[in-house]
């Protein structure tokens, strides 16, 4: 959508404007069938007097009434004698012209309305807000009818009727959308050189709330058609003219239904509902073109995990606490290459242990991170790869049994400045829910004790359990999470970015307390940063990642002193380091390739300052560095590799 | 700010819309032509004392309000009148003390009549709502939790067919075909029927309702089925459902004790702008099965031009509506701690 509206924004003829739209809006199917069928009845009402076989009103035969239909009046006569699908086809006319007339003053109104609310605030805000309300509130229908009633029914006066009171929804929408645009940078640039107000409304504002208008008028139009045909169902119609309503309300006043004349009955309402529905549908289609939803979350389940090796293959036993071997994973969208999200990643953590998972944003970290425990969205899939915990494979469990292992067994603490707690149920309450989701036999009336005693852990005072997670500051929600992460006795926590938007006292306070935690209840965990500097104190191994693949996995003294991969090496030059206060910094140019574009050889090589023609075209595999598990994926350190590594020359000192 | 002054704020906007309602209600009488009070007095066949003595009767020689005597046709008067003597006054006294008037057609107090209707009015739509809304929430649950799968197209597209059916159209539908069924076409009970044991009493009045019912809630289950859907798969993709997954919570704990709650608040929003609409739909669904309720009071006033019943009826539908949407703004304080500190 931010791509059509800057195309359509630059190109400023409207053809141009139509074509970006529609270009976009022909994706969406319903959109489409909703189009063709508005069309079809508009043409049908254009062209009345070609289709109608017979005159409007023009009565066949006063003995014909309420003829079923046959070959002459396909849609049966009426209870005068005419053709109802004559009267049909004509009363698509009348139908359609109020709706459209009525709609039109409605959303002029609310539009208005809603802008001059929406753009001078202050008193007119407050005034015509406080009226919509009102208006909002009073029962529409009811009240036209009390108006037409008092009044002439004449088509006129029914156009205004439904048009006058029609406005409110929309002068609610306008008004919120104007006051988004408002605050959008280019409208308080143009307010600060100075442009009018007519100029900002007209040029700036105007603009960015039409779509919105026109989603709106849609719904505005079909409640108009909706209002008019049960306005003169019920005999507030004009009755020198025949619209569907009237229509109806001709055949159920005069007998149809005790003349079992079903068809007088079901035409007239079947053309209100094809119009509706077209409108609707169109609508939908319009919405999708605006405001593009995935439709996608979390209780969707993700594609199923396959391996690559044969059926019949013997896993590899694990010996270790959680051992991931091989794992590759994909996003898979219907129409589109895979992106290979994660490839080949492997590592294994023991007890008491302390994984740093390193790399830019967009690496695969959390990806790889939600794979262990199944988690992955429903695009997501394990294409390959196993993983181990405790002896047992996670990835040929079923959600039953996997979630008999989540939070009593590997844990998760989400970043808390999203909105990882529900904000409807108190701290307390969550925390307790995991406890009676997991052992079960634990007394009930034991559990706020419990609860406390987590809290206490990571240093949150007992009177807060009660609170709601707006009642916490952000560190104390991050805190609550660790917290609940604690509460089944879990041997593996996950830590998944818990620092990233906290300030850096709280940042080193987190980072102590899980260190503590670690000494004190033999956790192990994988803490995952973006920032090398964050580990370097407390971690035993780190798997650095970069776009998906392992860059470099060692024994932190190893990464710290003899790194090989020049991700690695890019990165520690980027944290300060306190024992050499004089060293510049540097950032590393550029960003982590897109999962969707990946490039063909190496994936870091666009980046990389010791890239050669090799990196370009083949994607170094994973190399094995001397005894200790180190392993590093850069053709630099193939064994017998004598390309040095001068421009990049690891540190010696740590 | 705390809960009671959230409320009493409520409150305080909600007497306030029912006084503009009144104002209304009065003045369009007054304003717009075809009243028959006083279309009737201007008849040329009745004596001059005949005409004072209908004034009299109706209020009607006295000022409307201040400054004005008429005001279709707008005659200016004196502004030095007792306001508590001229009819806008004596109309907001008299609506006070429940007096809304009475019928021209049954010669009976408004006010009567429309207390034995209020309450049919309010179990058809009772029962319409809590099917619908049932309904509605199940199957926009069951479309979330499905998302993008052929059950989910299936629900949306019957949820916004629905959406799209005239209510009165399809209660034609349905009492065509409820007629070659057996069910009964018109009213609440069958005559007679008063003499018998009050169980079949009921088993009767069920009987009635039915299609009324049944029209009722196919025409709101498709609302509330697509904003269900929607709000449901907004709170799906949230984080804390995320945690919650990881918390190793089953599919249905989570829709439960995480989702729910969450999901209700847009649509607990709907049902209360939708009271409005509600009322729309109950009027049609009364005219074609002849339920005694309000909506059909409109309608046959309407048709007998019984403007004292007509505009009592549009009072009582209005003032209830907004009591309506009033309760449904103190559930939504209920349901969202958040509320209480904004």
């Amino acid at each position: 959508m931010q791509a059509t509206l800057q195309t359509s924004e630059q190109n400023n003829s409207l053809a141009a404007r139509l074509l970006v739209f529609w270009r976009v809006f022909k994706k969406s199917r319903t959109g489409v069938i909703g189009l063709g069928m508005l069309v079809f009845m508009i043409l049908v009402a254009i062209f009345a007097p070609l289709i109608a076989p017979y005159g409007r009103l023009e009565t066949i035969s006063v003995s014909d009434i309420y003829r079923p239909p046959n070959a002459l009046h396909i849609f049966g006569t009426d209870d005068a004698g005419q053709d109802v699908f004559s009267n049909f086809v004509y009363g698509a006319r009348i139908s359609l012209t109020v709706g459209f007339f009525a709609a039109f003053i409605s959303i002029i109104i609310g539009g208005i309305f809603g802008l001059v609310a929406g753009f001078f605030g202050g008193r007119w805000e407050n005034f015509l807000m406080r009226f919509t309300d009102i208006m909002l509130v009073i029962p529409d229908l009811p009240l036209m009818v009390v108006i037409v009633a008092l009044t002439k029914p004449s088509l006129l006066n029914i156009i205004f009727v439904i048009g006058l009171l029609g406005w409110t929804t929309t002068a609610r929408v306008v008004r919120s959308q104007t006051l988004a645009v408002k605050s959008r940078k280019f409208v308080l640039r143009a307010r600060a050189i100075g442009a009018g107000r007519g100029h900002i409304v007209s040029r700036h504002i105007l603009p960015m709330v039409m779509p919105i208008l026109v989603v709106q008028a849609v719904l505005v139009i079909s409640l108009a058609i909706l209002n008019e045909s049960a306005l003169a169902f019920l005999g507030l119609g004009d009755p020198t003219t025949l619209s569907w309503g009237q229509m109806l309300n001709y055949a159920f006043g005069r007998g149809a239904m005790s003349a079992g004349a079903w068809w007088a009955l079901v035409f007239p309402g079947f053309g209100v509902v094809w119009v509706v529905l077209g409108l609707t549908l169109f609508g939908q289609g319009l919405e999708q073109v605006l405001n593009p939803r995935l439709d996608t979350h979390h209780l969707m389940p993700s594609r199923p995990n396959v391996r690559k090796e044969a059926a019949n293959a013997k896993p590899i036993p694990s010996q270790a606490l959680l051992e991931v071997q091989n794992l590759s994973i994909h996003y898979v969208n219907e129409g589109q290459l895979p992106a290979r999200a994660v490839e080949n990643v492997s590592f294994s953590l023991n007890e008491g242990e302390l994984l740093g998972l390193v790399g830019e944003s967009g690496c695969g970290k959390t990806t790889l991170m939600l794979a262990l425990l199944q988690l992955l969205p429903s695009a997501g899939q394990i294409v390959d790869g196993r993983v181990f915990f405790k002896g047992v494979d996670l990835t040929a469990l079923n959600e039953e049994e996997m979630n008999k292992i989540r939070w009593s067994g590997i844990s998760i603490v989400f970043q808390g400045a999203m909105n990882a707690l529900n904000p409807v149920r108190t701290v307390g309450d969550q925390i307790a829910e995991a406890i009676i989701r997991h052992i079960p036999t634990y007394p009930r009336e034991a559990i706020p004790a419990r609860v406390t005693e987590l809290l206490d852990l990571v240093g949150i005072a007992a009177d807060h359990r009660d609170h709601f997670p707006h009642q916490y500051s952000g560190g104390m929600r991050q805190r609550a999470l660790i917290a609940m992460a604690l509460a089944c006795n879990p041997q593996v926590i996950i830590a998944d970015e818990p620092t990233t938007a906290l300030d850096v006292m709280i940042q080193a306070q987190i980072l102590e307390l899980l260190d503590s935690l670690r000494k004190k209840l033999g956790l192990a965990i994988v803490f995952v940063t973006h920032d090398l500097g964050v580990v370097a104190e407390m971690c035993d191994k780190v798997l650095v990642m970069y776009g998906g693949v392992t860059a470099e996995y060692a024994d932190v003294d190893v990464i710290y002193n003899d790194a090989k991969h020049p991700y690695t090496v890019e990165l520690l030059k980027a944290f300060p380091d306190l024992t050499k206060p004089k060293k510049k910094l540097s950032s590393i140019p550029g960003y982590p390739p897109r999962l969707d574009a990946l490039p063909a050889g190496c994936r870091f090589a666009p980046r990389c300052p010791a890239a050669f023609d090799r990196c370009h075209t083949q994607q170094p595999s994973l190399h094995r560095i001397g005894t200790h598990g180190h392993i590093a994926s850069c053709h630099l350190a193939e064994v017998g590799s004598t390309v040095p590594l001068r421009r990049i020359a690891p540190r010696t000192q740590k | 700010m705390n809960r009671t002054r959230i409320i009493l704020r409520k409150v305080a906007w909600s007497v306030f819309t029912i006084f503009f309602v009144i104002i209304l209600n009065f003045f369009l009488f007054r304003v717009l032509p075809g009243d028959a009070a006083r279309a009737g007095i201007r008849d040329p066949r009745l004596k001059k004392e005949a005409v004072e003595m209908l004034r009299v009767r109706f209020g009607l020689d006295k000022p409307v309000i201040n400054c004005f005597e008429s005001l279709n046709p707008i005659e200016l008067g004196s502004c030095n009148v007792n306001p508590l003597d001229t009819q806008f006054f004596i109309y907001v006294r008299n609506l006070l003390q429940g007096e809304l008037g009475v019928s021209y057609h049954t010669n009976r107090p408004v006010a009567e009549i429309l207390s034995e209707r209020l309450w049919n009015t309010v179990l058809l739509i009772g029962a319409g709502q809590i099917f619908s809304i049932i309904l509605g929430m199940a199957l926009g649950v069951f479309a979330a939790w499905k998302a993008r799968t052929y059950l989910d197209y299936g629900a949306v597209a019957t949820s916004l067919i629905a959406w799209s059916l005239p209510t009165f159209w399809l209660g034609i539908i349905l009492l065509f075909w409820g007629s070659s069924n057996g069910f009964p076409l018109a009213g609440k009970a069958t005559p007679g029927m008063s003499s018998m044991p009050l169980l079949q009493q009921w088993g009767d009045i069920a009987r009635h309702m039915f299609l009324p019912t049944l029209t009722y809630t196919i025409v709101y289950m498709g609302e509330y089925t697509l904003i269900m859907r929607s709000s449901l798969v907004d709170v799906l993709s949230e984080d804390y459902i995320l945690t919650a997954k990881a918390k190793g919570l089953s599919a249905f704990q989570i829709l439960k004790d995480h989702a729910l709650r969450n999901a209700m608040l847009p649509l607990v929003t709907v049902i209360a702008i939708n009271l409005g609409f509600t009322v729309a739909g109950a009027i049609q669904i009364e005219a074609v099965f002849s339920w005694p309720g309000l909506g059909s009071a409109i309608f046959e006033a309407v048709e007998r031009r019984d403007f004292p019943m007509l505009q009592g009826a549009f009072l009582l539908i209005a003032v209830a509506v907004i009591i309506a949407n009033f309760l449904a703004d103190l559930t939504y304080t209920w349901l969202d701690p958040r509320v209480q500190v904004e």
